[in-house]
């Protein structure tokens, strides 16, 4: 046993330890990611619709689909505003796709979007290129 | 004295370790890249990698609470195969009439596999009424034979004299494996809480037969109802597999000197 023994208190040797830190560092990790996923968890879901020309098109209707089980299924319908952005405030799943249409300007594929949990807070940055309508 | 090169043996042990960890590898990738396992040619680095298969894994099934109780049924598990196993290791230790006898009754127990034994381990649980309990799940884990070898071993090499100086200050056996024997066996200990870890951790038929509602399930249980859930989820799977190895891959990591110590003490003599 060495001078430094005898100096640090009883409770260094018991929690300044692998053992311990190791532990402690990923319970740390985890609440600051549960603390992130609680603040961030209101459902919204933002996004742009444009034509092919890249002109915000108002009006068109966008369809929110969540992943249920094996398959997806409809969980709202919006429509975009006069900018062409649109705004989902109910999102309740992590694994999610979205689509917009209208009339006479056409229609954009199905997008899959992934979330790292539940609700999360979004803003899909590539737009809805509406196409195919005319 | 002459000085043989020391590369061949550490080729030697590169090459062996890159066998072992080449499974583990294939596991992580493809929880980050869902490639199907039969791709031809395989993709060494993982194509597009994400972690949204653990997000899958996490909301398909209640893996929070599954993990709850597996952590709980293995800290049960190691805190009795300690107490215990420490407490058969120290009799073995010590001279009594019918202890070769014992030895040879634990030797020949080794060889019965649990599958023999589950359906009296199910009624006296039963009786017991720890059916569905985390009791009752750890229970049959409580006393291991090899750890309480490994224990054995390990006290064998405390010199009798440190037990009669201990006897000669008025310690009671019970004190004795306590405050000597204990801190001397702390590989010992790490081998029995990694070991009974591994074993609890893993355990997939025991809880199959015992628990009765969902809440009860651990890990191995879930890994199985989430296959039975979903059929298409190659790197969900994977990554289901990885959240349950890596508890204990950590604590391996952590506690491996300790361990490697604990299963070669008494191995060598001097």
């Amino acid at each position: 046993m060495d001078d430094e023994d005898y100096q640090s208190p009883p409770w260094r040797k018991w929690l300044v330890n692998r053992f311990v830190m190791t532990p402690l560092i990923i319970l740390l990790i985890a609440g600051a990611w549960d603390l992130y996923a609680n603040t961030h968890n209101s459902g919204l879901v933002e996004g742009t619709v444009v034509d092919a020309a890249g002109n915000p098109v108002a009006g068109a209707d966008v369809t929110l689909w969540t992943f249920n089980f094996t398959t997806f299924s409809e969980k709202g319908r919006t429509t975009s505003g006069p900018d062409g952005r649109f705004t989902f405030t109910d999102n309740p799943s992590h694994h999610i796709q979205v689509s917009a249409t209208k009339p006479g300007v056409g229609s954009s594929q199905r997008r899959p979007i992934r979330l790292f949990f539940q609700s999360q807070d979004t803003r899909i940055q590539e737009p809805f290129v509406l196409s195919g309508g005319a | 004295m002459r000085h043989y090169p020391r590369w061949p043996i550490h080729l030697i042990l590169l090459v062996a370790s890159f066998i072992m960890l080449v499974p583990f590898y294939w596991v992580l990738k493809t929880s980050v890249s869902g490639e199907n396992i039969f791709t031809y040619p395989p993709n060494i680095i993982p194509r597009n990698p994400h972690l949204f298969y653990y997000v899958d894994v996490w909301y398909a099934i209640p893996f929070a609470r599954y993990f709850l109780n597996s952590v709980i049924v293995s800290v049960l598990t190691i805190a009795a195969n300690v107490i215990f196993n420490a407490m058969a290791g120290y009799a073995l230790t010590r001279g009594f009439r019918g202890k070769n006898l014992v030895l040879m009754l634990f030797l020949s127990c080794m060889m019965v596999p649990f599958q023999a034994t589950i359906i009296p381990a199910y009624l006296i649980t039963g009786k017991l009424g720890l059916l569905d309990s985390y009791l009752g799940l750890a229970l049959p884990q409580f006393s291991t034979i090899i750890c309480i070898f490994v224990f054995k071993a390990s006290f064998d090499a405390v010199p009798k004299s440190l037990i009669d100086a201990a006897k000669i200050d008025g310690l009671s056996e019970w004190r004795i494996i306590w405050k000597v024997m204990m801190p001397l066996a702390k590989s010992a200990m790490a081998t029995n809480i990694i070991l009974s870890f591994i074993w609890s951790w893993n355990n997939f038929l025991w809880p199959l037969i015992m628990t009765r509602s969902a809440d009860m399930q651990t890990l191995p249980l879930g890994l199985s109802r989430f296959l039975s859930y979903q059929e298409d989820t190659t790197g969900a799977l994977y990554a289901f597999c990885v959240m349950v190895l890596a508890p204990g891959i950590l604590l391996f990591l952590l506690a491996q000197k300790e361990f490697i110590q604990g299963l070669t003490s008494g191995a060598t003599k001097g």
